[in-house]
C-alpha cells in the first residue's frame, strides 16, 4: 500500500513537470535571438553539411564551449545568414536527438543541419524555405549483387539501414523485401558497417555518395527518387533551416537572407563543402600515411583526448564526492530514531517521504534520461542555460547521491546494534553517536561501495554525451568519426579506461587497508596474555 | 560492605511489556549507595530486562525509577546525563570497533564529561592500569581476546566516574579461562565503594561478593536478601529448584 502511493506520487510529480513544460511552452519569450549572436545548432558530423576540424581552415567557425571549429556547407550558409543579419555566428554541436528540444528551449536560434522538413517535424518547428534539394540513393558496394538494381524490388534480401531519426529509415520500407536494420547513429557507423559487410548499402541523398565516393572508390549509388512507384513528399528532399514556432520575425528574416544566395552560389558552396570535407585513409598524402596510425592521431588528437580523460576524472571525482555527502545527509536522516513529540514524528515524516521519492527517482531512471530531461527542462522552464559542465557535474552528483544514500543507510543499520548501545549507556546525544562511533564504521564498510560507485561514475559519465560535454567517449566519437579508424579509436578509448579504473581501484584499496589497520596488535598481545592478568590488577 | 543506608536507586512497580508479553511484572527493590547487588534467576525471567530498563535501554511500560529520589521517566527529565552517572558493562563488551583501546576509554569523557583531552587520558591510562590494559592502549579490539575486551569495557566506563555501574552477564560471553580475570578485577572494584549491579549465572562470584541478591523469576523479584539467606536458606520453592539445578550442573 505505502510502496502504491509513492508510485503515484512519483508519477503525479513527472506529470505535473511535464504539463508545466508544455505549458511554459507557449508563452516562451524568445531567448537568445535579439543579442548579438547567432546560436546555429548542428551535429558538426555529417560532412559535407557540416564537421569538426581542429583549426580555423577554410572560414570555420569556432564551436561554443570547445577548441574546436565546425566546417561545411550548413556553416557557410549560416555564415552568409549571419552576414546578412549583421550577427556573430556561433556553432552548438548537438547530437541530432537534441537539436529539436535545444531549438524549443530557447538554447539555440536556428538549426541548420541538413534537416528535412518533415511534417512531424513542423508540428515542434518551423522551416525556412528549403536550401538545398536532393534526391534519394541506396549507397552499396560495387561488387555488390544490388548494385545493378533497377526497380524498388530489387532489393530483396538486402540488409539496408539509415539515419536514426531522419525520413531515410522509413524510404526502406518502400524497397520491397528489403530487411530493415537497426538505425546507426551517424554516416561515419554507416560507412564503416559497409565496409565491413555487416550490412548491404544504407540509405542516404546524393551528396553522401559524391562525400563518400572520394574517399572510397568501391562504392556506388542506385538513385532510387526516379525509380517507379517511389513515394516521397515535396518536403522531403529538400533541406531546411529550423526556426522556434514562436519566432515569426526571425524566420522572416532568415527566408530573406535565404533569397540573396543564388542556386549557383549554392551549388559553388557545396562543391567546395565536398572537397574540404574531411578525408578518410584512402586519400591521405604518402608522408602520413608512413607515419604509424597512433603516433599520427596522437599528434593531430593528442589534446583533444587528454581534455577528454580531465573532463571524465571530473566529472567522476566531483559526482562521486559531492554523491558522497549528498548521501550522507541523506543516509544520516533517513536513520534518525522516531522523535517522541508529534510535531517532530510528523515533520520527520514528511522529510523522509520526500528523500525517499529523491531516491527512488533518480535511482529508478537512466542517468542519460535525467541529464536530457534536466538539461532541456530547465531551459524550457525557467530560461536558464545552463553550462553543460555545471549540468554534468549535477546531474552526475545528484544522481550518485541517491545511490550513496541507500548504500550509507545499509551501512548504518548494518552496525552492530552494541555500538549504539554502547554510546547512549555512556550519555551520548544521538548527534556525538553518530558522528563519533557509528558513522566512522559505517563509512569504512561502505567503502567497497563507494569506490564501487566511483568507478561506475567513470565509465557511466559517457552517457552524458547526450548534452554533449567533451567528456572521453564524446572526444572518441569525435575523433572516430573524423579518421574513420573506428576499431583503433574505441580500442585506445577502452583502454584508457581500463588505466582509469584500474589505478582508482588500486587507490582505493590502499586506503582500505590503511583503515584496517595491522590485523595482530604486535608481540605484546602475545606475552600479555600467557602471563598472568590478575598480576597487574592493583 | 559499605552501609550507609541511603538510597540511590528505587524501582517501584516497574513493569515492561512487548505488546502482549508482559515480561516485567512489578518490580520493587531499593539499592543503597556503596551496596553490591546482584541479580540471578533462570534464563528468560527478566534480570537483562530490569538491567536494562534502569539504564533505559529499555523504556519501562509502566512504575517508577527513583534516582536520588527523583523519578527519571518523568518528562524533561536528562537523560543522557543520568546515563553519564549510572555506567554499563555488557554481555558482548560492545567496545567501538573504530576507536583504540585508550580512545574507548577517552570519548565519552571528552564528549559527555567535557573533559579535556589531557584530563580524559590521565584518568582513562588510570582505568586502565587497573584493569591490567595498560600496555595494550593502541590496539584496536578486534586485536584483542574476549577477556581483554571485557577488561577495557570495565575500565571505560569507571572512567566516567559512574555512581552506579551496571553489569550484564559480563562473563557469559567468554571462553571459561578469561571469566577469572574479569571477576578478579570486579572484586578489586567492589572494595571501592561503587555502587554495583551485576546480572550473572555464577553463583559462587555472587555468594562471595553481594550485600544483597535479587532472585527474579516470571518478571517478579521472587526472593531476595543477603547472600546466606539465598544461597543456604532459599524459602521460595522456585529458588530452591533454581539452585538445585544450578548445583547439579555445576558438577
Amino acid at each position: 500500500m505505502k510502496s502504491k502511493i509513492r508510485m503515484i506520487a512519483v508519477m503525479a510529480l513527472f506529470t505535473l513537470l511535464m504539463v508545466l513544460g508544455l505549458t511554459n511552452n507557449q508563452s516562451q519569450v524568445e531567448a537568445a535571438s535579439d543579442s548579438g549572436t547567432l546560436k546555429i545548432g548542428m551535429e558538426a558530423n555529417y560532412p559535407p553539411y557540416n564537421w569538426t576540424q581542429t583549426t580555423s581552415a577554410n572560414g570555420a567557425v569556432k564551436i561554443d564551449g570547445s577548441k574546436q571549429y565546425a566546417n561545411g556547407y550548413d556553416v557557410q550558409i549560416a555564415k552568409l545568414i549571419g552576414k546578412y543579419l549583421h550577427k556573430n555566428v556561433v556553432v552548438e554541436k548537438t547530437e541530432w536527438d537534441g537539436l529539436l528540444p535545444a531549438l524549443t528551449s530557447g538554447k539555440i536560434d536556428l538549426i541548420i543541419a541538413g534537416m528535412s522538413p518533415t511534417a512531424e517535424r513542423r508540428k515542434q518547428i518551423n522551416f525556412s524555405n528549403p536550401y538545398r534539394k536532393s534526391s534519394f540513393v541506396v549507397i552499396v558496394n560495387k561488387d555488390s549483387k544490388y548494385a545493378k538494381a533497377k526497380t524498388l524490388n530489387s532489393f530483396k534480401g538486402a540488409k539496408l539501414t539509415a539515419q536514426q531519426g531522419t525520413l531515410h529509415y522509413n524510404l526502406i520500407k518502400q524497397l520491397k523485401g528489403a530487411v530493415r536494420e537497426n538505425a546507426m547513429k551517424d554516416f561515419s557507423a554507416m560507412r564503416q558497417s559497409l565496409q565491413s559487410g555487416t550490412i548491404d548499402g544504407y540509405v542516404a541523398e546524393d551528396i553522401e555518395y559524391l562525400s563518400y565516393k572520394r574517399v572510397n572508390r568501391n562504392i556506388t549509388a542506385i538513385n532510387i527518387s526516379k525509380m517507379k512507384g517511389f513515394k516521397v513528399s515535396k518536403s522531403d528532399s529538400i533541406t531546411s533551416i529550423g526556426v522556434k514556432k514562436s519566432n515569426t520575425k526571425l524566420l522572416a528574416q532568415v527566408n530573406q537572407a535565404l533569397a540573396t544566395i543564388s542556386t549557383k552560389k549554392r551549388n559553388q558552396l557545396m562543391a567546395t563543402a565536398v572537397k574540404q570535407q574531411p578525408k578518410a585513409g584512402s586519400s591521405q598524402t604518402s608522408a602520413e600515411k608512413s607515419q604509424p596510425w597512433l603516433v599520427k592521431t596522437w599528434k593531430q588528437y593528442g589534446n583533444m583526448i587528454l581534455g577528454g580523460v580531465g573532463m571524465t576524472l571530473l566529472l567522476a571525482l566531483v559526482g562521486t564526492i559531492a554523491g558522497f555527502f549528498i548521501g550522507l545527509v541523506v543516509g544520516i536522516i533517513r536513520t534518525i530514531p522516531t522523535p517522541t513529540t508529534a510535531g517532530k514524528k510528523a515533520f520527520l515524516k514528511v522529510v523522509n517521504w520526500l528523500l525517499a521519492v529523491y531516491v527512488e527517482v533518480f535511482r529508478g531512471t537512466p542517468m542519460m534520461v535525467q541529464a536530457a530531461v534536466i538539461y532541456y527542462g530547465i531551459a524550457q522552464l525557467w530560461h536558464i542555460n545552463l553550462n553543460r559542465t555545471v549540468a554534468a557535474l549535477v546531474i552526475v552528483s545528484i544522481n550518485t547521491g541517491a545511490y550513496l544514500a541507500e548504500v550509507i543507510r545499509g551501512g548504518i543499520i548494518s552496525t552492530p546494534e552494541g555500538q549504539f548501545e554502547a554510546a547512549s549507556a555512556l550519555g551520548m546525544t544521538h548527534n556525538q553517536r553518530m558522528w563519533h562511533i557509528i558513522l566512522p564504521q559505517a563509512i569504512r564498510n561502505c567503502l567497497p561501495s563507494i569506490t564501487n560507485e566511483f568507478i561506475v561514475n567513470i565509465k557511466d559519465t559517457s552517457v552524458l554525451s547526450i548534452i554533449s560535454v567533451s567528456e572521453l567517449f564524446f572526444v572518441g566519437s569525435t575523433v572516430a568519426s573524423q579518421t574513420f579508424e573506428f576499431f583503433p579509436t574505441y580500442f585506445i578509448i577502452s583502454v584508457i579506461y581500463l588505466i582509469l579504473t584500474f589505478t582508482i581501484t588500486r587507490i582505493f584499496n590502499l586506503i582500505e587497508k590503511k583503515l584496517a589497520g595491522p590485523k595482530n596488535y604486535n608481540l605484546m598481545a602475545n606475552q600479555i596474555q600467557v602471563g598472568n592478568p590478575e598480576d597487574e590488577v592493583k | 560492605m559499605t552501609e550507609t543506608n541511603q538510597t540511590i536507586i528505587s524501582l517501584k512497580h516497574m513493569q515492561k511489556a512487548y505488546g502482549d508479553h508482559q515480561v516485567l511484572k512489578d518490580i520493587n527493590v531499593d539499592i543503597n549507595k556503596g551496596e553490591i547487588v546482584t541479580i540471578i534467576g533462570p534464563s528468560g525471567g527478566g534480570k537483562s530486562t530490569t538491567l536494562r530498563c534502569i539504564n533505559l535501554l529499555e523504556q519501562p511500560t509502566g512504575g517508577e525509577i527513583d534516582f536520588h529520589g527523583e523519578n527519571i521517566l518523568a518528562p524533561g527529565y536528562d537523560l543522557n546525563d543520568y546515563r553519564a552517572k549510572v555506567g554499563m558493562v555488557f554481555q558482548q563488551f560492545n567496545l567501538f570497533n573504530n576507536l583504540d583501546v585508550l580512545s574507548n576509554c577517552m570519548v565519552g569523557q571528552e564528549l559527555v564529561l567535557k573533559r579535556s583531552k589531557d584530563e580524559a587520558k590521565k584518568i582513562a591510562l588510570e582505568n586502565l592500569k587497573k584493569v591490567g590494559m595498560e600496555p595494550f592502549i593502541k590496539a584496536k579490539p578486534s586485536q584483542l581476546s574476549g577477556g581483554q575486551q571485557q577488561r577495557v569495557a570495565i575500565a571505560r566506563a569507571i572512567s566516567m566516574d559512574p555512581e552506579v555501574l551496571l553489569f550484564d552477564e559480563p562473563t557469559s560471553a567468554l571462553d571459561p579461562e578469561m571469566v577469572g580475570e574479569v571477576l578478579e578485577v570486579m572484586k578489586k572494584l567492589a572494595t571501592t565503594g561503587l555502587t554495583m549491579i551485576i546480572v550473572t549465572h555464577e553463583m559462587a562470584f555472587a555468594r562471595d561478593i553481594s550485600d544483597q541478591v535479587l532472585f527474579v523469576a516470571d518478571g517478579i523479584i521472587t526472593e531476595a536478601g543477603e547472600p546466606d539467606q539465598i544461597f543456604n536458606h532459599p524459602q521460595n520453592e522456585k529458588l530452591q529448584k533454581f539452585l538445585r539445578n544450578f548445583r547439579a550442573n555445576s558438577l
